[in-house]
């Protein structure tokens, strides 16, 4: 089957790219004026304690053979080891991931279950203008406000207000579901907003799309119901712009996490990235940075595969 | 004989942003049951208006203002959204102009056929529909997408489509314009062979009154949203009353003869923004008087046509020199 | 070439007339943009004046806006915001909007190899989220405006390549370029000449979007701490100072929030509406 070709090809674009980007991150932190080895030994005066820490961190070898080990470290699954708090990175990424993965998935979850209705809905009704132009208006501020003065905004709001929810005071959800949930809940709202107002502009447009083309006029003049409509004929032709725009949003949660995770103190790898780079902990910045990269790449192959499978037209030509 | 589709001054407007169009300003018709007609027209006529108004497949900005439209003995605007949707499903048939936009591109053909016949079908009943509109290799047919096809074999399915369940009413709205010239006869055949296989009344809209003359056995020329002149296609062609319809001929190439200029119409079709006062073609009408642009010209049932024009006893039928071969 | 720029315009205030909302955001945004460029020269006070004033003092007559931490009044140090985060996301566009349509006019002439690998780049480039960008631009060329610049640029440029790349594509292909391809036209003058000219709409469009992306993306890095540093007010950093007196002074915190979510909001309404004039939805759908 062509299908399987195609995904074998896709697969090999993303490890290729995957090198790639590892590779550009390695080179910016480790080559570029202001990067590790100035930082490093720049404030260090003492020729011996230079040769030390050069020995240690093995930075006298030509640089391909410290990406070669660098590289092989990280398939190992060693980032290496804060400098800092002197502990291994990869360690504390696993112990901090479950929170940043479950502010993740609550995010897209919310924006998902809340934006692609709201969007095909008003997509298809036939709607006043006043409703349209409040639903554009709505829309347009959820998309412009960034996350940090929305963030902002509620954590003020809350703290005012309690409704139950906390700000910080995160536990483990499977220690402490109710606590987890009440700490989770303003950044998942707050991740989620631009998110929806994204989500649901592009499903309102794709969906305006599709219901002018002549197919929904050949399945209305057949009589079709319209669920029927929606089911076969929406759906799999609008999910393409929707995806495109889901990825985008899973980038921006990325860095958004960061912010998020800052603001409402949730100990996840957004917080512990950006402790790390305060404190010009470069191990973890570069270790973060590339795992952040390795996902995005990852995800965006299977966007593209996805997309594959859902248009038959895309498959037909070389990619 | 009993008339299937009858629309008695029907009026239709669009609301756009920059006002009203009037897209049908007192459309009458009458079509009976098992017959074939063809709409002729030019753009703006309001024939495809007048075709999608069967189905009552108009957008949503436009509003009937006027008459009535009744298919089957059912009031088309008086039925609720199930009525229609019912209507639709159980007694019309619609083929559009391209083949490619009215599929959807994402689903196999054969998938699209079990559709169009609302039960689950299997697969010999899917290949027979196919073998009907004369497509050959059929199971690699059934498996493919839509833009695997060629223009002529997907205006089949679409045609196989519209009539799986037997309509009564078969509505084609210039089905053969984004066609190569040399598949369009074959279309245009097909349509007419499986209209009489399942006796519907088949409406042909068409710009081409070639097509319309080789087709159809009654025939309704438009202009100006409304019905100026209907008959049966022999003797309208041959003995045109109304100054439009003897215009069109004159104008249509085929049987002129060498040397001999074809005349163009002078001037523009009307775009009306509200019911016309006197006759829409009187600034084209070389017969046109006071009378034509004052009054509207009512429609007058003759014994053999129907026609709406102040001057039909003046206007000689100039048969002759522009009539089409009908057979 | 002239008739292309009279339509444009034209086209524009059609537009604004048809679409009142998105009139207001065009007089809102020109409204700020007025007073963050008069800044300076308006009676409110010196955005780097520290200690005139009470420290922490909420709005009033004196001091409209309230005073920060250092005492300073706090309407200039917001006026001075709009100002910086416009004009480091201004400039970032621009370069990028040149950038871009430079490099999406060659990948569209020359078309296939070149073509599909800058496709390809800009595809990559379009997937880094812009903060993870930030993070490491920062810890190389360090904190500041020039940092933001960069990100900026490697954020938006593949949105103007695409456009760019896209409209060109659709020209390149028609006669009157190969008219002049034929004609012995260089292919600069080709480009110049009669390609550009066709993408002034859709580049206007896509600098609104890449305005606003570059706005949020400067005030987020500048909450950061990666972005303007101090004592130059930007609106993001003034948002993370505010934040620590979040409780007892909030208005440190919503003047330049809801103001930075105004201006975007108008550019990108603003967009919207030059979007839908320029290039609006085709057809209608059914009842």
């Amino acid at each position: 089957m062509p299908i399987l070709g195609f995904i074998g090809a896709r697969i090999g674009v993303a490890l290729f790219t995957m090198f790639v980007v590892s590779l550009i991150v390695f080179i910016a932190m480790h080559l570029l004026p202001g990067g590790f080895e100035q930082i490093i030994l720049g404030p260090i005066q003492t020729q011996a304690t230079r040769d030390a820490i050069t020995n240690e961190f093995g930075l006298d070898a030509p640089i391909a053979e410290q990406f070669v080990k660098w590289a092989i470290a990280v398939l190992h699954g060693d980032f290496g080891v804060s400098m800092i708090t002197r502990t291994p990175v990869a360690a504390e990424l696993v112990r901090r991931a479950p929170a940043t993965l479950q502010l993740a998935a609550m995010s897209i979850f919310t924006t998902l279950v809340v934006g692609l209705p709201l969007g095909i809905a008003s997509g298809i009704g036939d709607t006043r203008r006043s409703v349209r132009v409040g639903a554009r208006l709505l829309g347009a501020l959820g998309a412009s406000t960034p996350d940090f003065v929305l963030g902002t905004i509620l954590v003020y709001v809350f703290s005012v207000w309690a409704l139950g929810l906390t700000v910080g005071g995160y536990a483990p959800f499977l220690e402490n579901p109710i606590a987890n949930l009440r700490a989770m809940a303003l950044p998942t709202l707050t991740l989620s907003v631009p998110g929806i107002a994204l989500v649901l502009r592009t499903t309102r447009e794709s969906v305006l799309n599709v219901m002018t083309s002549g197919h929904i006029t050949t399945a209305v003049s057949r009589g079709e119901s319209p669920s029927q409509i929606v089911r076969r004929h929406i759906l799999r032709n609008a999910s393409l712009p929707i995806l495109t725009v889901t990825t985008m949003y899973l980038g921006a949660l990325m860095g958004g996490s960061v912010i998020v995770e800052t603001l409402f103190t949730i100990p996840g790898i957004g917080l512990y990235t950006w402790n790390a780079l305060n404190n010009r902990d470069y191990q973890v910045t570069e270790s973060a940075v590339l795992i952040f990269s390795i996902l995005l790449v990852a995800v965006n192959m299977c966007v593209d595969i996805a997309y594959a499978l859902l248009d038959p037209r895309i498959q037909g030509r070389r990619s | 004989m009993s008339e299937f589709v009858v629309a008695s001054d029907l009026a239709i407007e669009y609301r756009t942003p920059r006002g009203a169009v009037r897209a049908l300003d007192g459309a009458d018709l009458r079509v009976a049951a098992g017959a074939s007609m063809g709409l002729v027209g030019e753009s703006g006529s309001g024939k495809t208006t007048l075709g999608m108004a069967m189905g009552r497949l108009l957008p949503s900005n436009a509003r009937r203002v006027a008459g009535s439209l009744s298919v089957g003995s059912q009031s088309l605007f008086d039925l609720d959204d199930d009525g229609v949707a019912s209507l639709r499903r159980r007694q019309l048939g619609f083929v559009f102009q391209n083949p490619m936009s009215a599929l959807n591109p994402t689903a196999r053909i054969g998938k699209q056929i079990g559709w169009a016949l609302e039960r689950k079908a299997n697969q010999r009943e899917i290949h027979e529909r196919l073998q009907q509109v004369g497509l050959r290799d059929v199971p690699r047919v059934a498996h493919a997408y839509p833009h695997e096809l060629s223009g002529g074999m997907a205006q089949r399915v679409v045609i196989a489509m519209a009539i799986a369940r037997r309509p009564r009413l078969l509505v084609a709205d210039e089905p053969t314009a984004s066609l190569d010239a040399s598949v369009r006869g074959q279309i245009l055949e097909l349509i007419k062979s499986l209209q009489r296989e399942i006796g519907a009344t088949l409406i042909l809209l068409s710009h081409e009154l070639s097509m319309v003359a080789r087709t159809c056995d009654v025939v309704g020329v438009m202009y100006g949203g409304r019905v100026v002149e209907a008959g049966p296609a022999s003797i309208v062609f041959n003995a045109p009353l109304h100054p439009y319809t003897q215009a069109l001929l004159k104008a249509a190439p085929g049987a002129e003869r060498p040397g001999e200029r074809l005349t163009a119409i002078p001037g523009m079709p009307p775009v009306l923004i509200a019911a016309s006062v006197g006759c829409s073609f009187a600034a084209r009408c070389h017969l046109a008087d006071e009378t034509c642009r004052r009054t509207r010209p009512e429609v007058r049932h003759l014994p053999d046509r129907q026609v709406a024009c102040h001057h039909i006893e003046a206007a000689s039928p100039r048969g002759g020199a522009g009539a089409l071969d009908p057979s | 070439m002239d008739a292309g720029r009279n339509s444009i315009l034209s086209q524009c205030s059609k537009a604004m007339r048809a679409d009142p909302l998105m009139a207001i955001a065009a007089g809102v945004l020109a409204l700020l943009l007025c007073v963050g460029v008069l800044g300076p020269l308006l009676p409110i006070g010196d955005p780097t004046a520290i200690g005139i004033g009470p420290r922490l003092a909420p709005p009033s007559p004196a001091f409209p806006l309230g005073s920060d931490e250092l005492g300073r009044s706090f309407l200039p140090r917001v006026v001075g915001g709009i100002l910086v985060t416009f004009q480091v996301a201004a400039t970032a566009v621009l370069l990028t909007g040149a950038l871009g349509a430079v490099i999406g006019l060659i990948a569209a002439y020359y078309r296939g190899r070149v073509d599909t690998i800058v496709a390809r780049l800009a595809d990559a480039l379009f997937a880094f989220p812009a903060i993870i960008l930030g993070l490491m631009t920062a810890s190389i060329l360090g904190p500041g405006d020039l940092s933001v610049i960069v990100v900026i640029v490697a954020a938006t440029l593949p949105l103007f390549i695409r456009v760019v790349r896209s409209v060109a594509l659709s020209i390149a292909s028609r006669e009157f370029v190969t008219a002049a391809e034929v004609a012995g036209a260089s292919p600069v003058r080709i480009m110049a000449m009669h390609m550009l000219p066709n993408l002034m709409g859709a580049l206007i469009i896509q600098f609104t979007y890449a305005l606003s992306l570059g706005m949020l993306i400067e005030s987020g890095l500048s909450f950061l701490g990666l972005g303007t540093q101090p004592p130059y007010p930007s609106l993001g950093s003034l948002l993370q100072l505010g934040a620590t007196y979040l409780a007892i002074a909030p208005w440190l915190v919503f003047a330049p929030g809801v103001t930075l979510a105004l201006t975007i909001l108008a550019i990108n309404l603003l967009g919207d509406g030059l979007r839908h004039a320029i290039d609006p939805l085709p057809g209608r759908a059914l009842k």
